[in-house]
């Protein structure tokens, strides 16, 4: 009888599909970060970012980082956050906290504007959001005022951390998981790991692997050998804990020919996969990790209508999955602002 | 590279068993350490007679290796170093000051980007004598060209009617070092740190502001051909003054030269795309020699908007 028993257990389902499918959606959601939304991502995702300098790729980091801090409402206010924590390792030691600061406290006084039904010009034509200049927001910003504890909280929802050199990174990488169960016991979980720049060490890796070592069976720290481990410490990292990784990589050679729009339109005719549109020089476990790609380019000067000083605005162009559509953006006081 | 073997005598776990059986899988330093997959190393040492003290020794190195690493920090923990170690300092001329929102941050690497004589030199030394005598901070002068003139400094502190013992005061605050190429360049700021670590930079007289002018001429020998030592050598050597910068709470000046003719005929500034994710702030000094007018715009900046100039007219006697 109990055999009967133990095969009847074992033949009977766990759950329905339908019980699997809202399980997985409900852990592993898909987020929207703007202004990546045009594609959803969904935990397990590694997003890369690839641009030469400068082009706003910190900004979109930043912009990325407060829509996963802020909460979904706080005090009956919609902010339409994801209320996670957010993980940054600072390659690139130029991360400037004022400037993630000073963004959230405007996303903040908007979010306060709307919710509270005052005057707030948002002309919604062809998805161009009105601007006001330094003099309208001193005037309005005395009459309404931000949460201080909720700016508080968001802050502490934002972890840090700066690596100097690779094998900081590797050390850090090891150590991470117990670092952040100790933070997650607090409250959110993780929802985004941010890497600010992917190729920073590269160079400093090119030349250590020109020093090998003679004795056959010793693994030497060399560029191939530092970037797989990078990625299989980041692969463990995501098998624990369900988070996406957004990576911004600064190009490091210089293009040759400038590829402007022009350009590309004479030679998108064939279907197959395109050359991408810089040289590519991270190792191929880096390049088989990435799961979707994006490229920025600088994109002539932007004019704004109220007479201020022109903006540079950069296009964002979506290479994997491979979308027709490029978005153009320009950064001000308030962040990363699409225009078209 | 240290060798395992000298983490036995404040660790005793790792002993002679447990660094055999790391060299069996070809781990002999920390650094082949970190390069292995750890939980395949302990299922390696699943096998082994004394699987559980190897599991320890393993557990030992990574908590070895945590405390080296640097802190996890918070949004506010960020927020309140800046606003309590890393002060604004006075470049020592308005315009600029102005146009920077204070002047230049400690913890910060500004890199000034001009033509050859557009006042690079100049702006350095009134830098230099802005801090020493305001801020009363010292000052490390790094000049790589022959252009310091402790004169000319003199000239910045306040006109030259100030005291002679004012004077004397201020200069001794700044100290000028001469060199040539990047091995000695390593050499002095690996010195520095050493220095400061030492010292706990936190007294009256502390080091604010170190100045590189300029950095270029100790590059660009350098760089070129298609091997990766030279910008190997310049992103080693721009990691080693953000961390002086950071770590010490030090404002960092560089200078770099312009080249001429990209596709546009525009001239852009020297040493390359990889050396574009260096500095924080980038500035570049132009100077119309006929009407003796400066601009100085702002290329890149961590939380301004780039493109913003300031100009003023020069003169002889003090910019």
């Amino acid at each position: 009888m109990r055999e009967h028993e133990a095969a009847r257990d074992w033949i009977r389902s766990d759950e329905t599909a339908k019980q699997m499918l809202s399980r997985v959606l409900g852990d592993r959601a898909f987020l929207l970060l703007p202004p990546l939304h045009r594609v959803p991502l969904r935990a397990g995702n590694v997003v890369e970012i690839t641009g030469s300098s400068p082009t706003a790729k910190t900004q979109i980091l930043i912009q990325a980082a407060i829509a996963c801090i802020l909460p979904k409402t706080w005090n009956g206010v919609h902010y339409g956050g994801l209320e996670k924590l957010v993980l940054f390792l600072d390659l690139d030691c130029r991360f400037d906290v004022m400037r993630l600061s000073d963004m959230l406290k405007h996303r903040l006084l908007e979010a306060n504007r709307i919710g509270n039904g005052a005057w707030w010009q948002l002309e919604e034509s062809s998805g161009v959001k009105n601007c006001r200049g330094a003099q309208d927001k001193s005037k309005s910003k005395s009459k309404i005022v931000y949460d201080e504890e909720l700016y508080v909280s968001c802050m502490k929802r934002f972890l840090y951390l700066r690596c100097y050199d690779s094998l900081e990174l590797l050390s850090s990488l090891k150590t991470l998981h117990y670092r952040i169960r100790l933070q997650e016991a607090c409250g959110s979980q993780v929802g985004v790991l941010m890497i600010d720049s992917i190729g920073a060490f590269h160079w400093t890796d090119r030349l250590s692997s020109s020093l090998a070592l003679d004795k056959n069976n010793r693994k030497s720290l060399s560029l191939t050998n530092v970037v797989e481990t990078i990625v299989q410490e980041m692969k463990k990292l995501m098998r624990v804990h369900s988070l996406v990784v957004i990576a911004t990589k600064a190009t490091i050679y210089e293009e040759k020919y400038p590829t402007n729009e022009n350009n590309r339109k004479l030679s998108s005719n064939n279907d197959k996969a395109q050359q991408p549109p810089f040289r590519e020089f991270m190792p191929s476990s880096w390049q088989a990790f990435v799961t979707h790609k994006i490229f920025i380019r600088k994109s002539g000067d932007h004019h704004q209508s109220s007479g201020q000083q022109s903006l540079s605005a950069y296009s964002l162009e979506w290479l994997q999955p491979q979308l027709s559509s490029i978005d153009r953006f320009i950064v001000d006081d308030s962040g990363v602002v699409i225009v078209s | 590279m240290a060798p395992l073997k000298h983490l036995e005598m404040e660790n005793p776990i790792i002993d002679a068993s447990f660094r055999d059986f790391c060299s069996s899988h070809g781990i002999l330093t920390v650094e082949d350490f970190l390069i292995h997959d750890l939980y395949e190393l302990a299922a390696f040492a699943e096998r082994q007679v004394d699987a559980d003290r190897l599991k320890e020794g393993i557990t030992v190195m990574l908590s070895l290796l945590e405390v080296k690493c640097r802190p996890l920090l918070n949004g506010m923990e960020l927020l309140e170093d800046l606003q309590r170690n890393k002060h604004t300092l006075s470049s020592g001329d308005n315009g600029t000051d102005s146009l920077l929102q204070g002047g230049l941050r400690e913890g910060q690497v500004t890199e000034l980007v001009g033509p050859s004589s557009s006042g690079k030199t100049q702006f350095c030394m009134q830098a230099a004598a802005s801090v020493a005598e305001k801020q009363e901070g010292s000052v490390f002068y790094i000049d790589t060209g022959n252009s310091f003139s402790a004169r000319r400094i003199a000239q910045f502190i306040c006109g030259s009617s100030a005291a002679a013992a004012l004077q004397k005061r201020v200069l001794s605050r700044i100290s000028c070092h001469t060199v040539y190429d990047i091995y000695t360049m390593f050499d002095t700021l690996q010195g520095l740190e050493v220095a400061l670590r030492s010292q706990m930079n936190v007294n009256e007289c502390r080091l604010r502001l170190l100045i590189v002018d300029s950095i270029s001429s100790l590059i660009t020998p350098i760089l070129g051909g298609s091997g990766s030592q030279g910008r190997a050598l310049m992103v080693a050597l721009g990691y080693l003054l953000k961390k002086l910068a950071h770590e010490h709470n030090i404002a960092v000046l560089v200078t770099n030269h312009t080249v001429g003719a990209g596709e546009n005929g525009k001239t852009k500034p020297a040493l390359g795309e990889t050396w574009k994710s260096i500095p924080h702030v980038r500035l570049m000094l132009s100077r119309d020699n006929r009407n003796n007018i400066c601009t100085i715009s702002i290329l890149k900046h961590t939380s301004m908007l780039s493109g913003q100039t300031v100009t003023r007219k020069d003169n002889q006697q003090c910019l």
